[in-house]
């Protein structure tokens, strides 16, 4: 076995092993609930990637720390393994009630409870929905989310919960060792700024302040008037940016304006850096305007809020300003925060309001948070780094020139450097767009049109979920196939699943 | 005690380094399970209520200079 394959097996099987452990932690719901016929499927769901990482580990124990390219290529493959496993919950419990042993006493489900679960004992929809979950994406291929069992409602929130964070940083904050690569990897999964200067001390810090908002938003929610189960979950997808529910229609289900206003401080709390989070909890409330991203959080959530609402309120879809700002602005903070949350049928609105709803889903919330998209960072380098480069023109050759980002200095390489990055990821973004689309537009129904189509594909690789319409358990598997290498290129920002893709198919690194 | 239980402990040991913020997350636990079990009564509003009234309070509290942060 080559050096590159050992040491992506070994952290692979790291990765399983400690993955394992979720749907084993599960069961407890399944007992709490009462589901007792789900415990044997969960604690096999948890077993199999246990054993699974526990022979990879064994076997490629000697494997070299990784490099950059091992580190991509982990948390590519990781990703889609992990989503992989995280199917069989799904796969087992939709087999479990269908084939009803005697002795597990499964419900006997009918009518859309039947069909809702019915559609997991399709491998393809449990993989959808479980890519669906771990990238904290939130478009489903259920019918309807409250005729679940309790315990994969629990499964759904929880992988957008880990997800929103991060498998890595999961692996690294319960598994890792100083010193032993865990900075590749985390710089792999989509993260670059530390807290700490220990990427494990930083990762613990994360999850620290990850569970402190958690039991945050869940009294926030339960004090809006959401029923305990139901806060739970929200709370834990929401501030995931996942945008999961237990409801059949989403937030939309409980028409509620306290709901709708409650969640905005959790979906805006998904939506800042992490490091950002631990200097105000630290006392330094200055980078709420301070801080370059924070800043411009708040800054495109209040300039698309006005922007939608007076959309809305031109075309007359809603009445009033007062529902077109409960709308409009729970939609646009949902949609650049990747919540996904739907407290209204978007589907139905004019084609411009649908498309500044892309241009959120597009660009995202901030770098270092849960939120998905380009992230604000890169549009603020691009347009910083565009008007640098203007004005560069009229400036002598020999002149000495600085480019300032977010109160750092950089010269004309770094800045150049910069640039290139956010460009290069733009550039892949906006292709495989692009590309989803094309495919879509081949095999959804006529009646969805063209802005419906960008809407959705925007929605899946921004790891939004917001619906038109077009996702379900009856789509094409051409579609459910496109869906989910969106999600997945989305969640890790498309270059690390290029790379391993590349080293795959060339076998030059493996 | 709960700084010698494993994960929780390594938990407890990291974030803002703060006393209040420490016990709010430990107290996290026990104020959902209270939630989801004793139902919406006087009670646990007010311990909802109290959990988002202390957290925010203290963040700005802590924010203007009124505490300090410091764990002793």
């Amino acid at each position: 076995m080559s050096e590159t394959r050992a040491t992506v097996g070994r952290d692979l099987g790291r990765m399983l092993e400690a993955f394992g452990a979720l749907p084993t932690v599960s069961a407890v719901v399944a007992l709490a609930w009462g589901e007792f016929y789900a415990v044997p499927a969960l604690l096999l769901s948890g077993a199999i990637p246990y054993l699974v990482g526990r022979g990879l580990v064994r076997r490629c124990a000697d494997a070299p720390d990784p490099g950059k390219l091992h580190g991509m290529m982990i948390a590519a493959f990781g990703w889609f393994t992990v989503a992989l496993f995280g199917m069989l919950p799904f796969l087992l419990i939709a087999w479990t009630v269908h084939l009803d042993p005697g002795f597990l006493g499964a419900p006997d489900l009918q009518g859309r409870a039947a069909s809702t679960l019915g559609a997991f004992r399709n491998p393809l929809n449990g993989l959808f929905e479980s890519m669906s979950g771990f990238t904290g994406t939130g478009l489903t291929m259920t019918d309807d989310e409250s005729a679940l069992p309790h315990v994969l409602q629990w499964w759904r929130t929880f992988s957008e919960w880990i997800g929103g964070v991060g498998v890595i940083v999961l692996t690294t904050a319960v598994l890792a060792r100083p010193g032993s690569g865990s900075l590749t990897l985390y710089e792999s999964e989509a993260r670059s700024e530390r807290i700490h200067p220990s990427v494990v001390s930083t990762v613990r810090t994360i999850w620290w302040i990850f569970l402190l908002f958690t039991f945050l938003s869940i009294c926030i929610l339960w004090l809006a008037g959401m029923p305990a189960w139901d806060a739970i979950n929200h709370a834990m997808t929401g501030l995931a940016t996942g945008g999961f529910s237990v409801t059949d229609n989403s937030i939309a289900t409980y028409d509620s304006a306290a709901i709708e206003y409650a969640l905005w401080p959790v979906m805006i709390l998904g939506s800042i850096a992490f490091p950002i989070h631990y200097l105000m909890l630290r006392g330094d409330l200055r980078n709420v305007y301070a801080d370059l991203q924070t800043r411009w959080v708040f800054g495109s959530f209040a300039l698309g809020t006005v922007a939608l609402v007076a959309m809305l309120v031109a075309n007359g879809t809603y009445d009033g300003v007062a529902a077109a700002l409960r709308y409009g602005g729970f939609q646009f903070v949902s949609a650049m925060s990747c919540t996904g949350f739907q407290s209204a049928p978007v589907g139905d609105w004019s084609a411009m309001a649908q498309l500044t709803l892309s241009g959120g889903m597009v660009v995202g919330a901030a770098a270092g948070s849960t939120a998905g998209g380009v992230k604000l960072i890169r549009l603020l380098t691009l347009l910083k780094g565009t008007a640098y480069r203007i004005r560069g023109v009229f400036y002598p050759a020999s002149a000495v020139r600085r480019f300032r980002l977010d109160g750092r200095v950089l010269t004309d390489a770094e800045a150049s450097q910069e640039f290139e990055e956010a460009a290069i990821v733009a550039f892949l973004w906006a292709l495989f767009l692009a590309l989803g689309a094309g495919v879509l537009l081949a095999v959804v129904p006529e009646s969805y049109t063209l802005e419906n189509v960008v809407f959705e594909i925007a929605s899946t690789q921004g790891n939004v979920g917001l619906s038109t319409g077009i996702t379900g358990p009856d789509m094409s598997p051409v579609a459910k196939a496109t869906f989910l290498f969106n999600m997945w290129i989305g969640r890790l920002e498309i270059i690390p699943v290029l790379v391993a893709l590349r080293a795959l198919l060339t076998r030059e690194a493996t | 005690m709960l700084d010698r239980v494993p994960i929780v402990g390594d938990l407890l040991d990291a974030g803002a380094d703060d006393r209040v913020f420490d016990a709010l997350l430990a107290a996290g636990p026990v104020v959902v399970a209270a939630l989801a079990l004793l139902g919406r009564g006087i009670v646990t509003t007010a311990l909802a209520a109290g959990y988002v009234a202390v957290f925010a309070l203290y963040a700005v509290a802590k924010g203007v200079g009124l505490v300090d942060y410091r764990r002793q």
